[in-house]
Formats: structure tokens, sequence, C-alpha cells
């Protein structure tokens, strides 16, 4: 099958400043891709050249077979995109806008926009300039929602909007990806892409740092342990794979490496382990792996 | 960045509603350090040069004495003033009776604009939203922007009468004419502080305020005519700020109580700004917002009927004011015949009357007038295109299936075709106006073929903006030294002497201003084509280059 973007050693520098940096990606048809990086690390870039709104320095990029510089306008019928920074035109309403984009693009279906208008309470009559940042994203989501194709751009899609909204936009997710269709979702929030994608990407200063499911990626970190054992657990701390054992009141506290885990919940169990809290590792402990040195030079915290 | 010239605040519980003008007066003076002493210096030098023109017109005392008849006639009056002192001319009369309006125009513009960039501007950017969240009182900005024009008008009314004075003209007389220039820019900053209230865009509180300018200038036309005839409402240069500036009558009566009434409107339309001001949200207008169809109209499909949505306000509002302008201009034609009926040859030379026909030369000349502003019209369009680029909203369209060529091509073309639309209606008016005001129809014709046969000049100015725009977007308003040199190259040609060849360098020199003069097939073509070929250049550079990131 033909991955619906493939993306091989993709370079971009704007003047001095390396955007992407030897970037690869592959995101195969039908499922939902988290692209994950902090701010700057190039998310939107490597997306704007996959719209071919920017032009590659070098490397290879392929969007649904297509090339996306030369093909763009064929490719674009296929595919909607939701920036991040949604700017409304001041004197079109919202319902206007949906309508164009999706005339523009190329047909779309009423009932569903219509529908999905309701289901983000999203007022169509009010002017542009009247919209706050997360009402103009939601003409954005709207009209790419609602639109049949078999791409979806998504790029920080959700800043603006409400827990409320969230939610809404998780079930949307859910229905498109339930339908087959693709999704590349660009994120710093990390809450979202662990219930969303089925696979990830981190970017880090222009270059894929890791990519894999959830579970491939948990598999190289570590699982936080919380237990309450009968006897002192400190001799834990000699045991390969576990870091940073702390102990009070009787309870044990440490990091353990993802394939070090059977060992130590044996070793748990024959100190007559009473109460256990064991929990996956989140996605800011993946990305405070690859970007861990920054933060804690910024004195923004440590792996908890 | 803007909060961090912000943080000296202060003292507790001493804030009152101007608290931080002072910062923020500082701050505008960093932001305005190219801009400000471009406006302070290039009055005084516009100034200068005026003077300097006169200078090689009017060589002897018999040359300025052949003024007189022109500067003494309602057509004198109407492009300069209530002509004081005029029956015993001399330079510095002429010089700040005559020319002198138009650096009091220039001084209205800067006023208007510089409070309209500090204060509304600041608030649709959302950046006055930063500054207002620190300890900054509500009327701080629109104080310290005040404080800042009347620092700029101060500035040029001591440049303009230095530099006045320095030509050894009468020292009293020229810093008089120094300070009406200095009124001019004061009242209309209190009028811009009046429009930034009632609308939200920067755009259009500075297209109120420019309006009112415009009427101003033709208020005391209307007046300053009347005044010259001897008979008619002379009273109306009164209702004019520009006119309180011309009643000084500078190297003549040399009054300075008319400058009273400018600082008293100024006054006066400042505080009705604090009041309004007061009476609204922070960022919203006074005029709350209507909500509009949920729904696109099903006409609105495809690039080329987008584009034209795009455009279209801004197009029914040049229309309205090219049909107003050229009824106005129109009416003037046979008040401005009678004028000139004794001028001397030479000065009929300079109004675009060189075969000695008078009224084909002001018809043809004003044929030229609108098609600059119809040039403006075009520039002011393509720089909106950059704008809907850079602010992220050209993004989300360029992602769907309309192409590069067809965005650019589709709002090209809209431009393209109101350009001639506008000269249409700018002929209809001048040509209703003229026809009513001399009692002769066929004008009409005249002037509808005169305007339109300018479109290919004004095509050429739209495909060379173009192609700057899609080549290289950050040195698009280069392009305004076309406009400029064609309203050099098309009113001061006879007075500056240039050489048949650097005057064609102006694509408004070729065609020919009709009725005076033939209108030129080979150029219509040839200025066509060329528009065309750079309209061409402008669709394949925009297809090679990378787009700008909206956020």
């Amino acid at each position: 099958m033909t991955a619906a973007i493939d993306i091989h050693h993709l370079d971009k520098s704007f003047g001095r400043v390396k955007a992407l940096d030897g970037l690869d990606l592959r995101v195969d048809p039908g499922t939902v891709h988290g692209f994950l990086g902090p701010n700057g690390a190039g998310k939107s870039t490597t997306i704007r050249i996959l719209l071919g709104l920017l032009r590659a320095d070098g490397g290879q990029a392929r969007l649904l077979g297509g090339d996306p510089w030369a093909d763009a306008v064929a490719l674009h019928r296929r595919l909607a995109y939701v920036p991040g920074d949604v700017e409304l035109w001041p004197n079109l309403t919202g319902g206007e806008a949906i309508d164009l984009f999706a005339r523009l693009r190329g047909g779309t279906d009423p009932v569903r926009r219509d529908e999905l208008c309701q289901r983000f309470d999203l007022d169509p009559s009010k002017k542009g300039r009247t919209y706050s940042k997360g009402n103009r994203q939601k003409v954005a989501l709207i009209a790419a929602l609602a639109s049949d194709v078999e791409l979806l751009l998504l790029d920080e899609p959700t800043a603006g909007l409400d827990p409320l909204m969230e939610a809404v936009f998780q079930d949307c997710i859910r229905e498109v990806k339930d339908a087959g269709r693709t999704v590349l979702l660009s994120s710093h929030i990390l809450a979202q892409v662990e219930v969303l994608a089925d696979q990830i990407s981190i970017i880090r200063q222009g270059k894929i740092v890791e990519t894999g499911s959830l579970t491939e990626l948990r598999h190289l970190t570590r699982t936080s342990v919380e237990a309450v054992t009968d006897r002192p657990a400190d001799g834990l701390a000699n045991l390969a794979g576990v870091h940073g054992l702390r102990t009070d009141d009787g309870q044990v506290r440490f990091e353990v490496d993802g394939d070090q885990l059977a060992v130590v919940v044996r070793e748990l169990g024959d100190l007559g382990v009473q109460g256990l809290t064991v929990r996956p590792p989140t996605l800011e402990q993946l990305l405070l792996r690859h970007y861990g040195d920054q933060l804690v030079g910024n004195g923004v915290g440590k792996v908890a | 960045m803007t909060a961090t010239t912000l943080d000296r605040a202060a003292p507790a519980g001493t804030g009152t509603a101007v608290t931080g003008t002072g910062s923020l007066l500082r701050f505008m003076l960093r932001r305005d350090r190219i801009r400000l002493p471009a406006w302070a210096l290039g009055l005084p030098l516009l100034m200068t040069y005026f003077a300097a023109a006169l200078d090689t017109i009017a060589q002897t005392p018999e040359d300025l004495a052949g003024l007189t008849a022109f500067t003494s006639s309602p057509a004198g009056a109407l492009f300069g003033g209530p002509g004081f002192g005029f029956d015993d001319l001399t330079i510095e009369r002429f010089l700040a009776g005559q020319y002198g309006l138009y650096v009091l125009i220039g001084a209205g513009l800067m006023g208007l604009l510089t409070v309209v960039r500090h204060t509304r501007t600041e608030e649709r950017t959302g950046r006055a939203e930063l500054v207002r969240a620190n300890v900054v009182g509500r009327h701080a900005q629109l104080t310290a922007a005040l404080t800042l024009t009347a620092v700029m008008a101060v500035i040029v009314a001591l440049l303009i009468g230095a530099m006045l004075a320095s030509r050894g003209f009468d020292p009293g007389g020229s810093m008089l004419f120094g300070a009406s220039v200095g009124a001019v820019a004061l009242a209309f900053a209190g009028i811009a502080a009046v429009t930034v209230q009632l609308s939200e865009y920067p755009r259009a509180a500075a297209g109120m305020a420019g309006a009112a300018l415009g009427a101003a200038f033709v208020l005391r036309g209307l007046g300053d005519m009347a005044a010259v005839q001897g008979s008619g409402p002379s009273w109306l240069s009164w209702l004019s700020p520009i006119g309180w500036s011309q009643q000084t009558a500078a190297y003549v009566h040399d009054r300075w109580w008319p400058l009273a009434v400018s600082l008293a409107f100024a006054a006066a339309t400042a505080v009705t700004g604090y009041v309004l001001s007061a009476r609204r949200d922070f960022g919203a207008g006074l005029v709350p917002p209507r909500p509009g169809s949920p729904r696109a109209a099903s006409w609105l499909a495809g690039p080329f009927a987008f584009a034209f949505r795009l455009h279209r306000a801004s197009l029914i509002g040049w229309s309205v004011a090219l049909l107003a302008a050229g009824v106005a201009y129109g009416s003037f034609t046979q008040p401005l015949l009678d004028g000139f009926e004794d001028a001397p040859e030479d000065l009929v030379e300079v109004m675009g009357g060189g075969s000695g026909d008078l009224l084909a030369g002001y018809l043809g000349m004003m044929g030229l007038t609108m098609a600059l502003v119809v040039g403006v019209y075009a520039v002011l369009a393509v720089q909106s295109l950059r704008a809907e680029e850079t602010e992220g909203r050209a993004e989300p369209v360029l992602a769907t299936s309309v192409s590069r060529t067809a965005w650019i091509g589709s709002h090209v073309a809209v431009v393209a075709l109101g350009v001639p639309w506008l000269l249409l209606v700018a002929g209809v008016g001048m040509g209703v106006g003229a026809a009513a005001s001399t009692g002769d129809a066929g004008l009409l014709g005249d002037l509808l073929v005169g305007h339109l046969a300018h479109t290919p000049a004004v095509w050429l100015v739209l495909a060379a903006a173009a192609l700057l725009y899609a080549a290289a977007p950050r040195v698009l308003p280069v392009i305004w030294v076309v406009l400029g040199y064609g309203l050099i190259a098309g009113y001061f040609a006879p007075i500056l002497e240039l050489p048949e060849g650097v005057l064609r360098l102006s694509p408004f020199e070729h065609v020919g201003e009709y009725p005076l003069e033939n209108i030129s097939v080979v150029a219509v073509v040839v200025l066509t084509v060329l528009a065309g070929a750079l309209a061409q250049a402008a669709v394949a550079a925009f297809r090679r280059r990378d787009l700008a990131g909206g956020a």
C-alpha cells in the first residue's frame, strides 16, 4: 500500500536558520499519526511543504502518491488543512467562509456541515472579525471535517478550543478514522495525541528523533512505580534498570526501564507487596527524554 | 517587545486615566524614529522645492506680474487660495498663497495618519491590549498619540518658518506660515481622534478623516473662488481647517487670530474623541457589528468570484468617491474657463492648455488626475493582496484546489476590470458635471473617452505592482515611485523643463490627454501588451516562490 505521506531526508532553510534537517516521516493510510514537537521544531514547515506552500531545499516528499509542489492542485482536492492560527476575512461570516473553503476544494455535504456547526456550537452568521481565536479555529475545523477527503492535515488544530470542544474534536477524529481516512495531527498537546494517535513521530530541531506506535515508544522509556511493601525495598535500587529510588513512610517510588519491569515486579512480590501503583509513561516523559536537557536547563523540572 | 518598554510603572495607588502617557510617548518616538523625521523634514523640503521651482519660473518682476492674472482667477483660487496681496505679488506671497495649500494638505495627512497609526491600528492588531494590561490609563494611548502629533506639528512649523526666513522673507510672516501648517496638522489630529472611535478598522478611521480633509479642501476652494470673484459664499472658507490657516494671510496681513480657531477646533475634536472613547468598549467601534448570512451566496464559488467578493467593498467605496470628485471638479469647468481668460500664455501651458485650448487642457488634465487616482487604487489593491498572504488568509485558500495561478490571476483580473470601471465612473461624474456647468452635453462623450484612454497606463502600473509583489514582496512600496513620477511628469513637466525622453518614462505620458491631445492607438496597444507581459511574469514568479507564513 502506498503511504499517505512519505518523506525522505527533507531539508529546508530560511536564510541561515535550518528549519528541517533531513526529516523522515511515513504515515500509513487509514491511521491517525501524531506529529509531536515543541514550538519551532519544524512541524508547520513540514506541513507547509506537504501543501506545496513552501518548496523543499532537498530530499523527497510524496503526498498521496504525488509530488506536493508539482501536483498541488490535484492533491488539494483530496485533502483538507487546518492551520494552527486561523485567520478569517473580517467582512465574511463564518458560514460564508466554511462554504467557500468547501466549494474551493470541490464540494461538501451540507447536512454534515450544519451538524458540525451544531456539535461545535458555532454561530455561522457572525462576521469573521467578531470571532475569538477558538471560534475561528472551529470554522476551519468544520470546513475540513465536512469535506469528503482522504487526508486531513491538522496543524495544532485545537490550540484555542475549550475542553468541551476538545472532546467533540476527539469524537470527530475517531469518526474520521473509522471512515478509513488518514490524519496527520501535529500538536504539542500530549494528552490529545495520546488518546487519538495510532502512530507517533517526535520531531526536534527539524529531525524525527523517535517514531512508532505509542506501545513501541513506551517500551523505550521508564514506567513509574509506587509500592508499599512489608519488608524494606531499598535493595531494589541495586537491580538493573531501576532509577531514582526513594523511600518514605514505608512507601517506595522509583522508575524502571520497560524491559526490566518483569524482574522488578517479581522482586516486589517477594518483598510482600501490599499496595502497588504502576503508571505507564506519559508523552511528557517521552518528550522529556529527548528535550530533557533543555527543560532541566530552563529549570522547568525533571521527570517525576 | 511591547511590554518591556513599559516596565516603568507608576507607583501603586496613583493611577489616573492618563497614567503611562510618558512611557507610551517615549515608546512611540522610538517606533517612529524614521517616520517622524521623514514627515518633519519632508514637509519643509516640499516647501523648499516649491520655493526653488518658483525661483526658476519667476526670475524677473515681470514674470511675477504675469502670474497675477492666473492667481487672482477662480482657477488659481481653487488650486491655491484666497490670494491675499496678489495684486502686489511677491515671491513669498505667491509661495504661501498658492503652493502653501499643498503643504497644508500634507500637514493634515501627517496629523491624521499619526493619530490613527498610534491608536486604532494598535487596538486592531491587539498590541494595545498588551499595553493596556499594564499600568496604563484609559486615555493614555490617545493622549500620547496627540502629544506626539503636536510635537511633530511644532517641529514642522519651526522648520518651515526657519527655512522661509532663511530665504530672506519677512521673519514674522515666515513663522506665521509655519504655524499655520502646524495648525492644520493639529486640526486633523483632532478629527482623527474622533474617527478612530467610530470604526474598528484603522483604514476606515483614516478614510473618514481623509474624507474630512477632502471636504476641507473643497469647502475652502469654493469659498476662495467666491472671494476672488467678489461674489458668492466666500464664508465657506471659514468652515475649513485649511481655510483658517490660509486666512492668516502670511506676508500680507500677518494675522495670528485665525489660528486660535484652529486650536479651539483641535481641542474640541480631541475632547469629543475622549468622550466617545469612554463610551465604547476596548477594540470595538461605536457601531455594533451586525450578523451576516450564515451561508455563502450561490455565486460565491471559485477563485474569481471570491476575489471579487474581497474587492467588492473597496470598489464600491472608490466608485462613490470618484463619482463625487468627478462631479465636483466637472462643475468647476465654467468658472475655471472664466478665470483663465486673461491668463498669460506660459501659465496656461503649466495648466495643460499648451495649444491655447483651455477647455480641452483642463479636461485632459483632469483625465490624467483621475488616472493617477485610479492608479492609487490599483496599488492599494495589490497591497491588500500582500496582506492576504502575510496575515495568513491566503494559506488555507491555497491549500484547497485553487492553484497559485488562479489565486493571483483572479485577484489581478478583478482589479484590472476595476480600473476601467473606476475610470468610467470618474469620467461619467466629470462629464455630467462639466456638461451641466458649460451647457455643452458633448463634453460627456469627450470625457468618457479621455478617461478610459488611460486604462492601459493604469494596467501597466497594476501589472508592475503585481510583479513586484510576486517576485519581491518586500519592495512592493517602490511602485509608489512610478505614481509619484507620473504626478510630477504630468503636472510640473513645463516648470521642470524635463526632456521628452525622461518625461516618457512615466506610463501616463504616452496615450495622450484627450481631448487636448489625440489618443495614440500605438501607445494603447504597446502599454496593454507590456502590462500583459508583466502580469504573466508576475504569475510565473508567484508560482515559484515560497508563501510567507501566516502566524
